[in-house]
């Protein structure tokens, strides 16, 4: 059975845990335990290999307590290669020039330490 | 299954209320309901059981337990009371709790309210209590916030019908006209008011609204989203009465019936959504309201809508079926969802002026629809007659719906 600590100690190794479902193939990102699509329990797990599109950003200019002192600051919605979306900090931009980053521009995943926690980040590919 | 009927709503003023806590605004909200029963109600005697949406207490109050605490303070200790919570459609949570208890012939008569008391937290505090209505393990550590869930929405429904973030700007617009004639709003002027009022302030003369809302007066809160995209902070609280259409006449000759009711969810992570320009959660709930009631949503005469940020207003008027995909924006900018207009939307001004007490939301917007059906609107009073009127309220970025269709 597939646990939140499967993700979160996935990510602490610098991976994207995922799961892709024995019956129907469906791909899932962050890992899902039963598949979204047709119910089934029985998935695999599945690495991401980290690269994708960015699909919607956003600069968050009025952030949460914890993060006061990191804003303003990049967050989007990427879409993986393996077909899933996830949603991640992009790194690597400028906060100040929000339309640099467009739907479609390639990105490659890249964990970011915030604090104890590693967070899900991705950075611009040339 | 019984028929149920409205037979009597209730609110506070949405807004700042410094010296009271929840259980004050939802006394005030009970008073008002029972002012506002044509034929009077001992709600001692009447109510058979109470159902309290909040969404969370327990930051903005250190309180649970709301509906033993709302017995209580009602006088009603002893009747089945619980709270209901499904982010900011926990008052239409209540309202459906209570629509269910009345239909299936437990209970002739129950009480439903709202209520969320959130002005005792400071901005950065509300956004951190707002914030768990999403995946606070998915997607919260990326540092996302509910206007950045809503900017990814605003971003991705930009690209994909080519517009603007200027092309929005006809939401608040009229929002803000329709909120200057409601006395229980949070705001309770135009746009050109605020403009005029805040360039005497600082020595600038905007022309017009637009000029106003590009400007630095009108900061960004999250890419493409500026303030006057988002609802305020509010405190506040509304009530209904639901009766079994067999006793509904004892209290009212003109009720409301509840004729269509659907609910429905989408994934809490919008990273689990193949399109972001659209709800599963409202389009399941408004095909049940839909074909529950028999009605198609060219029938419908007046909507209150869910728009804690002017794109969602777009999304949700075209998840309803008003109009096609894509052209939510156009029939704002033409005009067709103001008061004058084929479908009005959002009369009371919206959660964008009359203000989101976040658990109270659900239960305001069918107090405005109870108000245009009886024709009580006053200044906003929707021409022709309303007969139909529905409500959408969700749940945090669209991820719960209730849709409820009235006739009177």
């Amino acid at each position: 059975m597939m646990m939140v600590k499967d993700y979160l100690d996935g990510l602490k190794n610098g991976r994207i845990p995922g799961s892709r479902c024995k019956r129907c193939g469906n791909v899932m990102f962050p890992l899902k335990p039963v598949c979204s699509d047709c119910g089934s329990f029985d998935l695999n797990e599945l690495q991401s290999k980290g690269k994708g599109v960015v699909r919607s950003c956003t600069v968050i200019y009025a952030a949460p307590v914890r993060l006061k002192d990191s804003a303003p600051y990049v967050v989007g919605l990427i879409k993986l290669e393996e077909g899933a979306s996830i949603m991640g900090r992009i790194i690597g931009t400028d906060p100040d020039h929000p339309d640099d980053i467009k739907a479609g521009t390639k990105v490659k995943f890249e964990p970011l330490k915030q604090g104890d926690e590693i967070v899900v980040a991705f950075r611009p590919q040339q | 299954m019984k028929k149920v009927d409205l037979v009597g709503v209730g609110m506070t003023v949405f807004g700042k209320h410094p010296d009271k806590t929840g259980r004050d605004l939802l006394l005030e909200a009970v008073r008002e309901t029972v002012s506002h029963v044509d034929m009077g109600i001992d709600i001692k005697k009447d109510v058979k059981a109470l159902f309290i949406g909040y969404f969370t207490p327990e930051l903005y109050e250190h309180q649970g337990h709301i509906g033993a605490l709302a017995a209580e303070w009602l006088g009603l200790s002893g009747i089945p009371a619980f709270r209901t919570e499904s982010a900011c459609a926990s008052s239409s949570a209540a309202f459906a709790t209570g629509y269910w208890a009345v239909a299936s012939g437990m209970y002739d008569l129950v009480m439903v309210g709202g209520v969320e008391k959130m002005t005792g937290l400071n901005t950065a505090g509300v956004t951190d209590a707002l914030s768990i209505a999403a995946d606070n393990i998915y997607e919260l550590p990326t540092g996302i916030t509910f206007p950045g869930l809503f900017a990814l929405m605003a971003q991705e429904y930009f690209e994909k019908y080519h517009v603007t973030w200027d092309d929005l700007q006809a939401i608040p617009i009229k929002n803000h006209h329709n909120g200057a004639l409601n006395p229980r709003a949070q705001f309770r002027s135009e746009i050109l008011d605020i403009a005029e009022k805040t360039g005497n302030k600082i020595g600038v003369k905007f022309k017009d609204e637009m000029t106003f809302l590009k400007s630095p007066s009108n900061p960004a809160v999250t890419y493409p989203i500026r303030l006057f995209d988002c609802c305020p902070i509010s405190d506040g609280a509304a009530v209904a009465v639901l009766a079994s259409g067999d006793i509904s006449k004892n209290f009212t000759d003109k009720p409301l019936h509840v004729e269509g009711i659907g609910l429905g969810t989408d994934t809490i992570t919008l990273s689990g959504r193949k399109d972001l320009t659209s709800s599963k959660a409202i389009v399941n709930a408004a095909r049940a309201a839909y074909q529950m009631a028999g009605v198609k949503p060219e029938e419908i005469d007046t909507a209150e809508v869910h728009d804690c940020f002017t794109i969602n207003e777009a999304i949700i008027t075209e998840d309803l079926g008003f109009f096609g995909r894509g052209e939510g924006l156009k029939a704002a900018k033409e005009g067709r969802t103001a008061l004058s207009g084929d479908k009005p939307v959002n009369t009371d001004g919206g959660l964008k002026c009359k203000g989101h007490p976040v658990g109270a939301t659900g239960i305001g917007m069918i107090h405005e629809i109870w108000l245009q059906l009886r024709g009580e609107a006053g200044e906003r009073q929707v021409k022709g007659n309303p007969e139909i009127g529905l409500t959408c309220n969700v749940g945090g970025s669209n991820a719960s719906a209730v849709v409820l269709i009235f006739k009177r």
